[in-house]
């Protein structure tokens, strides 16, 4: 401890205020939890990190929500048409509610393919992990709140451009309250599969990381996860036998996407796949399966994992 | 209360390797040393405290509480400095340690102002903003020790603090591992295999081997008498040497070195006597403490029965 002022002691001196305890609030593991959920969702969009960390997250997320600015840019073009221009435009557009999902699915598997290792990967690749479970924290709330993070990030990713599509519907139109009263039942649809997709996607691609240190791995893994049962089930279907190929469908986390996307919006099924006839609760079936397996595989990853 | 309570604790890990083998201790507040050589289970000791480890069989208790059942009430509490590296390059002392103080409880606020404060203390200053990956090794243990303490725990755990550091920053870390036991009244463990390091900042060893207990003890029952004198020459270490034996002692010469058990006081008196008869030309004369494991390699009791080990275990050592 320093002295305090005395009569020869020039001004402007360092104190050193030596060691003091801390006596607030412990908050404990919920805290933590909730602590750890924001700084996954934050990290996601490389918020809180350098500037080398934003660029994969700018871009896909500019590439994401860039269809929707676009539409609306038209819309408020046409409105100077009137009412009737207006409509003729929204109605013929292809992007809309119903096609935004698979518009920009590819932006957001390329968003999990870059993202998700960072979450993941650096912890394990730099022994961070230790000082994580060395906390108020439990292995099984690291991973969830982890991956619970990520499918946030992720829900943003994919429901943002929805939101400016409403709005400027809405704003362009000549009455607000009707316009928004028309598409008012979109919402539901447009919630519901916005978090059925960002929970698999994100889930899936979280799972794939949490199995390597290594970047790239986790990248090409989650890349080829998304990638290659679509392949997979095309060329089965291809060869000839199509009832199989049609179930292998599932295997496939886009295809299923779009499947619950259809039933969702009661729209037509917009892949390649014109054939497919699956019933209605198997791509939901299909969804859930995929997000309980992904995330029952990260826990188990990081109760096992040794720190 | 006990601070820790250890009782038949065995750790085997897949694969057959016995970390820890029915060691039973209690611990109580102070700065302890738990020495070991590598592999002696130290780490897994640890490990299995902060219950990031189970164990095979046995109980342990932290602060009274089972490590099995309240990790995470025991961990609140509880600062971990790990051996290996924890730290991400890309991310700043204050962004790691902010984050990581949230991470054991603390409210947002009270976590920023904790960082600076601890950042401080291990004696990080503007250096604390940049990207961690240019940091030396002395800075990078700097700050692993200041995320341990940041949540100003009641018990430490440090696993070679000294791991990697020159001469110089050894000095600096045992200095702030010494503060913050005696000055802050932090409950500090301290492993290590280098009992010379250890013996300067601890009041309590815990000596375990191969899983084992060794011996739980106070410092100074340890290290009495335990070493060697190694008086060096310019020449004639043979001579003295001679001389030395002749006179009771035991004593080799080891090129310009002579080495000589020192089981009491007796021998610094009869060194300098010889060396003033013969009139060697002396450079220095030195206590060496032999590496703990070259201790315990040669004979398992010796830590227990002072001047028992192999006077001359340490011959060809650097001093420890």
């Amino acid at each position: 401890m320093t002295a305090p002022f005395s009569a020869t002691s020039p001004t402007g001196s360092i104190f050193d205020l030596g060691y003091r305890g801390y006596e607030g609030p412990r908050l404990g593991r919920a805290h933590a939890i909730r602590s750890l959920f924001s700084h996954s969702l934050r990290s996601a969009y490389g918020i809180g990190r350098g500037g080398r960390a934003k660029i994969a997250p700018v871009i896909f997320g500019g590439m994401a929500v860039i269809p929707a600015i676009a539409i609306v840019g038209i819309l408020t073009l046409a409105a100077r048409f009137g009412e009737g221009a207006n409509e003729a435009i929204s109605g013929q557009s292809p992007i809309r509610y119903e096609t935004y999902f698979s518009t920009i699915s590819t932006v957001v598997v390329l968003f999990c393919a870059a993202q998700a290792p960072e979450l993941f990967g650096r912890d394990q690749r730099h022994g961070v992990i230790s000082l994580y479970f060395a906390r108020a924290l439990r292995r099984t709330d690291y991973a969830l709140a982890r991956v619970t993070g990520f499918m946030a990030a992720l829900l943003i990713l994919e429901l943002l451009p929805q939101a400016i599509l409403f709005a400027g519907r809405a704003l362009v139109s000549d009455d607000l309250l009707s316009a928004i009263r028309r598409d008012l039942p979109s919402i539901p649809p447009i919630l519901i599969h916005g978090a059925l997709s960002a929970a698999l996607l994100g889930g899936l691609s979280m799972a794939v990381s949490a199995f390597t240190p290594r970047r790239a791995y986790a990248t090409a893994g989650i890349i080829a996860l998304f990638v290659i049962p679509g392949i997979v089930a095309g060329v089965v279907a291809g060869l000839g036998s199509t009832s199989i190929g049609t179930w292998l469908i599932l295997t496939s986390p886009t295809s299923v996407l779009d499947g619950t996307n259809a039933v969702l919006f009661g729209s037509a099924f917009p892949s390649d796949f014109f054939f497919i006839d699956l019933p209605d609760w198997a791509y939901f079936a299909a969804a859930l399966a995929g997000i309980v397996g992904a995330v029952a595989v990260t826990i188990r990853r990081f109760m096992k994992i040794s720190a | 209360m006990g601070l820790i309570s250890i009782r038949s604790l065995t750790k085997r890990y897949p694969g057959g390797v016995t970390a820890l083998d029915g060691l039973t201790v209690e611990i109580e507040p102070g700065i302890v040393g738990l020495v070991g050589s590598n592999g002696a289970g130290k780490s897994t000791l640890l490990k299995v405290l902060l219950g990031l480890v189970d164990a095979t069989d046995g109980t342990a208790t932290v602060f009274d509480l089972d490590v099995r059942t309240h990790g995470t009430d025991i961990r609140q509490y509880v600062g971990y400095m790990p051996e290996h590296d924890c730290l991400p390059p890309d991310a700043s002392a204050t962004d790691v340690v902010s984050h990581l103080a949230l991470m054991s409880g603390l409210p947002r606020v009270a976590a920023r102002e904790r960082t600076a404060e601890v950042l401080r203390h291990v004696g990080l200053y503007e250096e604390r903003y940049r990207a961690i990956g240019g940091y030396s090794t002395g800075m990078k243990q700097r700050v692993k020790l200041a995320q341990a303490l940041v949540h100003d725990p009641r018990l430490l755990l440090l696993d070679e603090p000294t791991n990697g550091l020159d001469p110089a920053g050894r000095d600096e870390m045992l200095e702030l591992v010494r503060r913050t036991g005696t000055e802050f009244g932090i409950a500090v463990i301290v492993a290590s295999h280098l009992l010379g390091e250890i013996e300067r900042v601890c009041d309590f060893l815990v000596a375990i081997e191969g899983g084992r207990l060794l011996r739980a003890a106070p410092l100074g029952s340890f290290t009495e008498q335990t070493g060697t004198l190694a008086v060096e020459l310019e020449e004639g270490s043979d001579g003295l040497a001679a001389r030395l034996t002749a006179s009771g002692l035991e004593a080799i010469a080891d090129g310009r070195f002579v080495l000589i058990a020192i089981a009491d006081e007796r021998p610094y008196d009869i060194v300098r006597d010889a060396v003033a008869d013969l009139g060697l030309p002396l450079v220095r004369i030195e206590q060496r403490r032999h590496k703990l494991e070259d201790l315990f390699r040669d004979e398992p009791g010796a830590v227990a029965g002072a001047g028992t080990a192999g006077p001359l275990a340490g011959v060809g050592e650097p001093p420890g």
